[in-house]
């Protein structure tokens, strides 16, 4: 398969590792590097063997970038999208895939129209603990889902929201019109995003209640969300960046026949079934996985789509359940209501 | 074992982590049991049998048993048969059948003698014998306590003795007399066996009772019922019904006042099956009192050791008689098996059953037989 020639928009710290696992993939070809702050992005071109451009439309103008990789603010997945698109390249762009669902529909129909693939980096998805997971429920450990918890905490200091640890710092962060939220669309999205991908189902309708608490910024930093699920079931999700030395980070899905319960060391699951060759009705743990670069198999994923023509793994509707979702969580809190979860439009139109 | 013994082997047990208990106990089994062979001069056979480990688990599990003692016999099962309200009962912890965890299933098992005791004369090695047995490769038996098969009779339809035996014992106490019309409440696997042991009676009218019509097919096949009532089509139906006899084969308090319905004024109402549960919907005098019902209970705990009655046979009786039935081709019961399963399918089956198991009447587990 002839690998795809990427050109990287953006330097910051995750656009490096995005960079570098792209490449090592075998599958993209960096075919240059942009970003505003030209010294990284030189810095960046140069470690990775690829020309430097100085803007977004010189690079979007050279015939050997067939794709971008956008690892920007989440302001810019947007107007990025629809440049690139517009130009005929197709789209990797980080998660989330927009800041509002209007902005998501945007971007899908103008990939539409011009015929280029869009794809969005829940590359979590490749981890070989999750992909595990997805195996068991499929091999019915679980039964019929009836519910799934999210605990997500940790502390994310006053440098966070400045950008301290970025080599272009920058607040957009903290700008709920730039960042589009805190806690549960920056960081959060991955894990709802890999729990729709393990277990099949999705949110339905969502109820919740946000704050800004204890962070030097507009969007929030504690959240509770409550959720239907699509099968009737029921989800929930407590998560901040305000929890001081004591870090949480779990999710457990169970059902009629079992429970799964994923941790940062690996996962465990009981069934009443025999599953995967393990005695029934018996917690099982899983902690040695193989060494696997999600980001590079998101990558090759995409590159497969886009040389076959067929849809990428994580295709625009994934995009666009993880973001109605989160898009239903903070509108549940500002109306005092339960909302529905918008489902994937039927048709789009461009409005670039 | 001496009680001192235990003391302190219970004082070490409460001392040690529960999460290495499991793995000591199975361990300590296998010392005991090796033991027990040593001193008894037992060989130790490696079977697999099938165990719940929790409610709603079953699972096929490898286990050691000793060979036979000189008494007894070394069953290998061919064909067992599940009882599906005790086990479900068991399985899913319901009133009245609360068991300890892992517990073994079944009690309803035919297989050929592969070994036998010195003292035992009356069964030879490559027979063919049927009795209480559980979902089991293999087991030593007392040799007394099973039914030699007779020849033409297969293990599939020898397996069916335990539940034979129960409704056999429950028809004998209903004493149904030509000519009287019988309802049988319930069409699960005893109230289908009570159809057609109650048609051996000669009955003017046999009518099958139950909630869905999913056993409607098999209650109707040759040797059954002449008529199916669905309740859920028509509740009311059993109040026309005015049977004489009624045989009552669920084992819940609501199929109890159901049967009772079902009778005449002084007719008479078995409750064969296996009653669990309480319930506040009886209105005695209604029901039961002012229709001089005769209420009979008959549970197989009950059938004497000796002294046997017309009304009240033995268990051996009961059991020779079920086979002879067999064998003389009066009574088949191979076309209630809905599902034939093998062992190693155990989680599945058991997880049907759980959920209720609608769709099925018999259920058997094939230890031996190849793939159908």
């Amino acid at each position: 398969m002839e690998p795809l020639r990427i050109g990287i928009v953006g330097a910051g710290a995750i656009a490096q590792r995005n960079a570098k696992e792209a490449a090592a993939s075998g599958a993209a070809k960096i075919a240059g590097v942009f970003d505003l702050n030209h010294k990284v992005a030189r810095d960046m071109a140069k470690a990775l063997s690829a020309p430097f451009f100085p803007s977004y439309d010189a690079l979007l103008a050279s015939s050997d970038v067939e794709a971008v990789l956008l690892s920007v603010p989440h302001y810019l997945h947007k107007p990025m999208t629809i440049e690139a698109a517009s130009s005929g390249k197709h789209v990797l762009v980080e998660k989330p895939m927009a800041n509002t669902l209007d902005e998501a529909r945007e971007m899908i129909a103008c990939c539409e129209q011009n015929h280029v693939q869009l794809t969005v980096n829940y590359s979590f998805r490749y981890l070989p603990k999750i992909q595990k997971a997805r195996q068991l429920v499929q091999e019915g450990a679980l039964g019929d889902i009836t519910g799934i918890q999210i605990i997500a905490h940790q502390f994310k200091d006053r440098g966070y929201w400045s950008g301290a640890r970025s080599n272009s710092p920058d607040d957009w962060r903290a700008s709920k019109e730039k960042c589009g939220g805190g806690f549960l669309i920056m960081n959060v999205c991955h894990v709802i995003d890999y729990l729709y991908f393990v277990t099949g189902v999705k949110g339905a309708r969502v109820y919740s209640e946000y704050a800004t608490l204890g962070s030097p910024a507009e969007v929030e930093d504690i959240i509770s969300v409550t959720a239907r699920l699509s099968n009737g079931g029921i989800g929930s999700i407590s998560a901040s960046s305000i929890m001081r030395g004591a870090d949480q980070a779990e999710e457990r899905i169970w059902g009629t026949k079992g429970t799964l319960i994923l941790d940062p060391d690996g996962l465990s699951f009981y069934s009443t079934r025999p599953i995967d060759g393990k005695r029934p009705g018996k917690m099982c743990r899983y902690t040695k996985f193989p060494n696997v670069s999600w980001t590079a198999e998101w990558v090759k994923g995409f590159v497969r789509a886009v040389r076959e023509g067929t849809k990428p793994d994580i295709s625009s509707q994934e995009g666009w359940d993880n973001l109605a979702f989160i898009s239903a969580a903070y509108q549940s809190m500002e109306k005092g209501e339960p909302v529905e979860v918008a489902p994937f439009p039927a048709s789009t139109s461009c409005g670039a | 074992m001496p009680e001192w013994l235990i003391k302190i082997l219970l004082a070490v047990y409460t001392r040690i982590p529960p999460s290495l208990r499991p793995v000591l106990k199975e361990w300590f089994a296998k010392i005991v049991l090796r033991v027990e062979a040593l001193v008894k001069r037992r060989q130790i056979v490696q079977g697999k049998r099938i165990e719940f480990l929790d409610f709603e688990i079953a699972h096929l599990v490898p286990f050691e048993l000793l060979g036979p003692g000189p008494d007894e016999i070394l069953v290998q099962a061919e064909c067992s048969l599940i009882s599906p309200g005790t086990e479900r009962a068991v399985l899913c912890g319901l009133p009245g059948a609360r068991r300890g965890f892992p517990y073994v299933p079944g009690y309803s098992t035919a297989g050929r003698v592969i070994k036998k005791g010195n003292a035992v004369k009356w069964v030879e090695i490559g027979d063919l014998v049927t009795g209480r047995i559980k979902h089991a490769s293999y087991e030593s038996v007392a040799a007394n306590k099973v039914f030699k098969v007779p020849a033409g009779v297969t293990a599939e339809e020898a397996c069916f003795i335990e539940l034979g035996i129960i409704v056999l014992q429950g028809i004998r106490k209903a004493a149904i007399k030509p000519g009287e019309h019988v309802a049988v409440v319930g069409q699960g696997l005893i109230g289908q066996l009570a159809n057609r042991l109650a048609r051996l009676l000669m009955p003017a009218s046999l009518i099958a009772v139950a909630p869905s019509r999913n056993r409607e097919r098999l209650a109707l096949l040759p040797g059954g019922a002449d008529r199916y009532l669905s309740i859920n089509e028509d509740p009311a139906c059993v109040h026309a019904l005015e049977a004489d006899v009624v045989i009552e084969a669920v084992g819940t308090p609501q199929a109890n006042v159901t049967a009772m319905h079902c009778a005449r004024k002084g007719g008479r109402v078995v409750l064969l099956g296996s009653s669990r549960g309480l319930t506040r919907d009886w209105d005695v005098w209604n029901v039961s009192q002012k229709k001089h019902l005769t209420v009979i209970g008959a549970h197989i705990s009950d059938m004497p050791e000796v002294d046997a009655s017309p009304l009240r046979w033995t268990y051996e009786q009961e059991g020779r008689l079920f086979l002879e039935l067999l064998h003389e081709g009066r009574l088949k019961v191979a076309d209630l098996i809905t599902w034939r399963a093998k062992p190693e399918e155990c989680n599945a089956v058991y997880e049907v059953l759980a959920e209720g198991g609608r769709d099925h009447v018999g259920i058997t587990f094939n230890w031996v037989c190849k793939e159908r």
